[in-house]
């Protein structure tokens, strides 16, 4: 049963106040910036015709727009997979592998994630990327390539494109590897004891009695991190990865409409933040009304 | 026990295996790979977005022409200025054509060629913060800020030419021209002609405090140390488009006609 909301007396004034703070903001922007706002090219930042295809191609902006989400969704695969591994890594018996995570954890969580970022793209991920020869490798298989190009990033930067994934991954994995440690810790001790009075294994206890019930546990926290790696995914500008904000610097630096490339940047993340929010939300719904949580 | 230590071993041999090969040659390299490979970051005139999103602009067409006479293909790789020659040394690309100031501490990292164009600093003041300034010297004050782009020659010839005046520097001009308009700052450095597009596009709230340039730098390509073949074949190639003239008509095109405008905005 909801509970009906009353609009009194008190929220009109509070709506007043956070009115006017707004106005005056605006108004303080309008005079204090002596900018010219100038939309008129920045609708074709996001789309635009292109006279020699005669059709509608993306503009700088929404190719940056895709770039970000299909980083998003490659570095969220892989830091799964880490936080997953490095979760249960983090709870094993063996000191070595209890070491190894909590040192990963450790180092990635107390260095700023720019720091990271520049750090492990010039002097780790590059090489990686060298040794598989990423390079124009495509390039010379049509199908694959284009496949290739649609799923990553075109040949010339699919190396660059790997490496930020890769760092990304390990920077967000780290925070991944918490949650599911606190959500396989959080099963109540009883579980596990009545596992072992039943003579199950140490991995069918694990696959049968814990992780299901700390999946639950950590999915919400999971979909919140998700969000997370969109949002934290502009960082990788600085290592030149072509992404939303890169293009967006670099429209700035070539059309100096600073605010109006600004905004739209943001009301970009946001769709795309927001959207994942609303997902998110209808499953958990979805999830209490089957009854899993 | 025994065999996590195993799973440790090889997981380091693997990385040390992966360390990069000793690419030598990189004049035959880029022959091989038919790719050349250009590090450039966006500055107007020399690098920029047009309309449709392609790159133009000065260094745009020396490059492009550079890559046509040694008969592979261009590659432009856009980075942040700031971090353009960590990016060289660690391979990312072949050459920086990018407008880059040749100077002694760039180059204890890397090579230059000969320079292929000479450029000068100028500076863009506020008419309302700093009213008729005649001089640079009247910018050599401590209660003066000018702003200027992280890591750029413009930043040093700043810190040259007004050692009491207190630096803001930015990671890309529109941000330091923000910073004039909205009067946080005295005046702009700049390598020119992009503080007198500013004054002419902003007149009312703009002025140049002095018509000339200051600072001529040449500017050359860069390349990692050591590749004296590439640098040889660079040399001769900028001797080559000097005589012939394209590289003072291209210049022309760029920086003293303003066609190029429509195409940008």
């Amino acid at each position: 049963m909801r509970e009906r909301i009353r609009f009194t007396f008190l929220d009109l004034i509070l709506l007043i106040i956070l009115f006017s703070g707004a106005g005056y903001i605006l108004f303080r922007m309008k005079a204090e910036l002596h900018y010219e706002w100038d939309w008129s090219a920045v609708a074709s930042y996001i789309v635009r015709y292109d006279a020699a295809a005669e059709s509608y191609v993306p503009g700088l902006l929404l190719a940056g727009l895709a770039v970000t989400f299909k980083l998003s969704v490659w570095s969220t695969v892989c830091a799964s997979m880490i936080g997953l591994f490095m979760g249960l890594m983090k709870i094993s018996k063996n000191v070595i592998l209890k070491l190894t995570s909590s040192i990963y954890v450790g180092i990635v969580r107390n260095i700023p994630s720019i720091v990271f970022i520049f750090i492990f793209y010039f002097f780790i991920s590059g090489q990686i990327a060298d040794a598989f020869e990423f390079d124009h490798r495509a390039d010379s298989v049509s199908w694959y390539g284009d496949l290739f190009s649609f799923l990553f990033a075109s040949p010339p930067m699919f190396a660059v494109f790997i490496s930020a994934v890769l760092t990304l991954a390990l920077y967000e994995g780290a925070y991944m590897t918490e949650i599911v440690r606190a959500g396989i810790e959080s099963v109540e001790k009883g579980q596990g004891e009545a596992a072992d009075a039943l003579g199950f294994s140490r991995y069918q206890k694990m696959r049968h009695i814990v992780l299901p019930q700390a999946f639950k546990r950590i999915l919400p926290p999971m979909a919140g991190q998700v969000i997370s790696v969109i949002k934290d995914s502009a960082i990788v500008s600085v290592i030149s990865v072509q992404d939303l904000t890169f293009r967006g610097t670099e429209l700035m630096a070539s059309t100096y409409k600073t605010y109006e490339i600004w905004i739209t940047i943001t009301l970009m993340y946001f769709i795309l933040t927001y959207g994942c929010s609303l997902a998110v939300g209808s499953v958990e719904k979805r999830m209490v009304r089957k009854g899993y949580v | 026990m025994k065999r996590s230590v195993l799973i440790v071993l090889s997981i380091i041999l693997m990385f040390s295996g992966c360390a990069k090969k000793d690419h030598g040659n990189q004049l035959d390299e880029v022959k091989k790979r038919g790719v050349l490979r250009v590090g450039m970051s966006t500055f107007v005139p020399w690098a920029m977005n047009d309309k449709e999103g392609n790159l133009i602009g000065f260094e745009i067409d020396v490059a492009t022409e550079l890559a046509k006479d040694m008969g592979v293909k261009i590659e432009f790789v856009p980075t942040k200025w700031s971090g353009i020659i960590p990016s060289l040394l660690t391979g990312k690309f072949d050459v920086i054509i990018g407008g880059m100031g040749i100077t002694e501490e760039r180059a204890k990292k890397v090579d230059f060629s000969d320079p292929y164009d000479f450029s000068g600093m100028s500076i863009v003041a506020s008419r309302k913060k700093a009213p008729d300034f005649k001089d640079l010297a009247s910018f050599n004050k401590s209660e003066i800020l000018i702003a200027a782009r992280l890591g750029t020659t413009a930043a040093e010839a700043a810190k040259k030419n007004f050692p009491n005046a207190q630096l803001k520097l930015f990671d890309d001009e529109a941000q330091a021209i923000q910073e004039l308009l909205t009067d946080r700052v005295h005046a702009v450095v700049a390598s020119s002609p992009l503080p007198e597009y500013q004054a002419i596009k902003y007149s009312k709230r703009f002025y140049l405090p002095v018509e000339d340039t200051f600072e001529n730098e040449p500017i050359g390509f860069a390349m990692k140390k050591g590749e004296d073949s590439l640098k040889s074949y660079f040399n001769s190639w900028i001797k080559k488009k000097t005589g012939d003239g394209f590289l003072k008509e291209r210049k022309n095109y760029w920086f003293k006609t303003r066609d190029w405008e429509k195409r940008v905005e």
